[in-house]
């Protein structure tokens, strides 16, 4: 063992105080590992919304897609549809109509626009057999940002899918780790983990850009000092003490962690259901972090995070500020934008997120029992009027949890709680949306090798959101009222309903054989969580079978 | 918004200035670390795992007591110390697990005396993990003379370097 016993020790001490000052204390080099963890599964997924729009010449009971506004050119083109043969766009009016568009063929008719210019859009010949997405809003008043960013023939080559029902999934992880005492008394350390499973929607990793999903993404890292008396700190990107240090009763130490595990890896995305609350879910958002000592049983943490970006400065090197810009506290769109924040920009109003945790531990009798209390708090963004005017129009995060556990001879069962204005995605809310409850239980057997167990998570959350931004006036506006089933697919709130069990057999330390079943679904009254089925689908379920192994060193 | 920060941050402050707060490991706080809940899950400690590339295994040293550390169960090893801390102690050897003791005259009968030996069998707590012999001798004719020890001594002996092992256990659980 290597020591350093610093001869400087005694005048150390005298300079800092002798009562901070470990007598004596030795200097050790740090110690860097190397660890991580390999998850193989395999997977027998049944879940809705596996499969795309089945094509042909029906909408399959999609909306119709709005015909543009005649004026603004705003319109509903952010759907795949099919477009007809031989259709023009005449030229307009500087600033105005740019272009009528002609019946033809099925569905909406849209030319391809092969000349563009503000105001004018002349010259436009037949697009065929197009099946176009429009990305972005056009500004008003011209069709110059108009761009079909997809296309594909009519015969849908490429463009509608089904999707089967087994698969197996990799999820690999390299963690860096160090640990090391300093000659005050002091130790530290830090750890950096590399993932290998970019999960497309990741909250706060940006991950939604297109990457390979074996791109390697750094989730945690972080540097932290700790004393005896003082308690630690750390600093980087790391979970929060109430985001998943400090909590108490999720029960997740048997499968893959049941509801709270890897089965939404296997999800398909289309009909919502995946994406978590759970601790940890929060996002390692760069933040300071400090952890009391315990005493008396108890401990106390605080974490602030200045915003919801990840590795400081995310998203604002580009030349102007943006929605992506982690640092912007009022950008335009805010509103819709960050309502659910897996957008491809990642915009994410969250502001100064603050969090605190007291917790105690202690054993009565045999039984060990854990007891977390806390609260999650954030300012938001504000939205922007096209004056220039800075509307607070969203909640900031405003979340209480409870949550306890007790373990007694090998079994353990525990419960959590948390309510207030938070989304499913841990997004902030639009003012005058609902608030948010989930509660989750669970309960674990351990003997021997064998570890059983099962836990379900319910809540109730906005569905989207009751009102829009009105950019042109500045207002937050109530959505009306739906006329029909399905028409305002945003105003209903969603309910979120999972359990599981599952079993580990534990072949060996670090190594387990695991078999777990999860079913989850999202109901959510007049959106379509299905567009591959005719109607309005306002439930998505998933039953998910995982079987496999996974190692740990 | 800050008054909860303010008031946590005070609150802790003052228990900090109180003395008697246990500082907590970093394995005691939760994790969304795969590899860390996998290690946890199998009751390794995620610091002490993994493949070294630079410095020492210093954690495994801390729990095994020092270099050349204890290789037997820590609470069985203590434990035995403890019960048999009223005999002098010729030698113990944490590797092997063997624990020998001088002679020992209890001051009410001078006229005989004790040995002891215990054995710490392996690393898990288990009630036939240790093993002790006690020896005993009477001063007879001027000389000391080997006396069989009573049977029950070596298992009440027994139960009482268990009996402490769990307390150890329990407290340390406890305080975790």
């Amino acid at each position: 063992m290597r020591k350093i016993l610093l001869g400087t020790t005694a005048v150390v001490s005298a300079a800092f105080g002798a009562a901070v000052i470990t007598p004596a204390a030795a200097q050790d080099a740090p110690t860097v590992r190397i660890g991580g963890s390999i998850q193989a599964y395999y997977g027998y997924i049944n879940q809705n919304g596996a499969n795309s729009n089945p094509g042909g010449t029906g909408d399959f009971g999609r909306t119709a897609n709005a015909t543009p506004n005649a004026v603004t050119g705003l319109g509903g083109y952010t759907d795949t549809q099919f477009l007809g043969t031989n259709t023009t766009l005449t030229s307009g009016a500087a600033g105005g109509l740019n272009g009528v568009a002609t019946p033809g063929g099925l569905g909406v008719s849209l030319g391809v626009p092969t000349a563009t210019a503000t105001g004018a859009l002349a010259n436009t010949t037949a697009g065929t057999g197009i099946i176009g997405t429009v990305a972005a809003a056009p500004s008003q008043g011209s069709l110059t940002n108009r761009t079909i960013t997809t296309g594909t023939t009519a015969t849908g080559a490429g463009a509608f899918a089904r999707s089967g029902k087994n698969d197996f999934l990799n999820l690999p992880a390299i963690s860096v780790i160090v640990s090391g005492k300093a000659a005050q008394g002091f130790t530290y350390g830090g750890q950096i983990d590399l993932e290998f499973n970019a999960l497309e929607g990741n909250l706060t990793g940006g991950n939604r850009s297109s990457v390979q999903r074996s791109t390697a993404v750094v989730g945690e890292a972080y540097v932290f000092v700790a004393h005896e008396r003082f308690g630690q700190i750390r600093m980087g990107d790391e979970d929060g003490v109430m985001g998943g240090l400090m909590n108490s009763g999720f029960i997740t130490n048997f499968g893959t962690g049941g509801v709270y595990g890897v089965w939404e890896q296997f999800q398909i995305r289309q009909s919502g259901n995946r994406t978590q609350t759970g601790a940890g879910q929060l996002g390692d958002n760069t933040k300071v972090i400090y952890m009391s000592p315990q005493f008396y049983g108890f401990d106390f943490g605080v974490s602030y995070a200045p915003n919801g970006g990840g590795f400081g400065n995310g998203g604002c090197p580009s030349d102007t500020a943006t929605a992506g810009c982690d640092r912007a506290y009022a950008f335009r769109g805010a509103t819709a934008w960050a309502v659910a924040p897996a957008g491809q920009l990642g915009a994410m109003a969250r502001r100064n997120e603050y969090q605190v945790a007291a917790r105690y531990r202690g054993s009565f009798a045999g039984v060990g029992v854990s007891a977390t209390a806390g609260y999650i708090g954030a300012g938001t963004a504000y939205d922007l009027s096209n004056a220039g005017a800075q509307v607070r129009t969203m909640n900031g995060l405003n979340v209480w949890q409870v949550g306890a556990q007790a373990t007694y001879m090998g079994f353990t069962l525990g419960a959590a709680y948390y309510q207030g204005d938070y989304n499913f995605f841990w997004g902030n809310t639009v003012r005058g949306d609902r608030q948010a409850q989930t509660l989750n239980v669970g309960a674990s057997y351990t003997s021997g090798p064998f570890t059983f167990g099962s836990n379900m998570v319910t809540g109730v959350y906005e569905g989207g959101a009751r009102s829009d931004f009105d950019a042109a006036s500045g207002r937050l506006v109530r959505q009306a009222n739906p006329t029909a089933y399905g028409d305002r697919n945003n105003l209903a709130s969603q309910r979120r309903w999972g359990m599981s069990v599952g079993a580990n057999y534990r072949l060996a330390p670090g190594l387990d054989l695991i078999a777990e079943y999860v079913y989850h679904s999202v109901r959510e009254n007049g959106r379509d969580l299905d567009s591959a089925r005719a109607g309005v689908q306002g439930r998505g379920f998933a039953n998910v079978f995982i079987m496999g192994s996974r190692l740990a060193f | 918004m800050r008054h909860p920060i303010l008031a946590a941050l005070l609150l802790t402050t003052a228990l900090t200035a109180c003395s008697g707060g246990r500082q907590v490991g970093n394995e005691e706080y939760g994790t969304d670390n795969a590899r860390e809940r996998i290690l946890r899950g199998g009751g390794v400690n995620p610091t002490n795992a993994g493949l070294i590339v630079f410095g020492v295994d210093r954690n495994q040293q801390t729990e095994q007591g020092g270099p050349g550390g204890v290789s037997v169960n820590a609470y069985l090893w203590r434990a035995t110390l403890e019960t048999l801390s009223f005999f002098p102690l010729a030698s113990a050897d944490p590797a092997g697990g063997v624990i020998i003791t001088d002679w020992y005259s209890p001051p009410t009968a001078e006229s005989e005396r004790f040995k002891a030996q215990a054995y710490v069998l392996g690393r898990q707590l288990r009630s036939d993990g240790v093993r002790v012999q006690v020896f005993r001798q009477i001063y007879r004719g001027g000389q000391w003379v080997d006396q069989p020890a009573s049977s029950a001594t070596n298992s009440e002996m027994e139960d009482r370097v268990l009996a402490r092992a769990r307390e150890l256990r329990s407290q340390t659980t406890a305080s975790r």
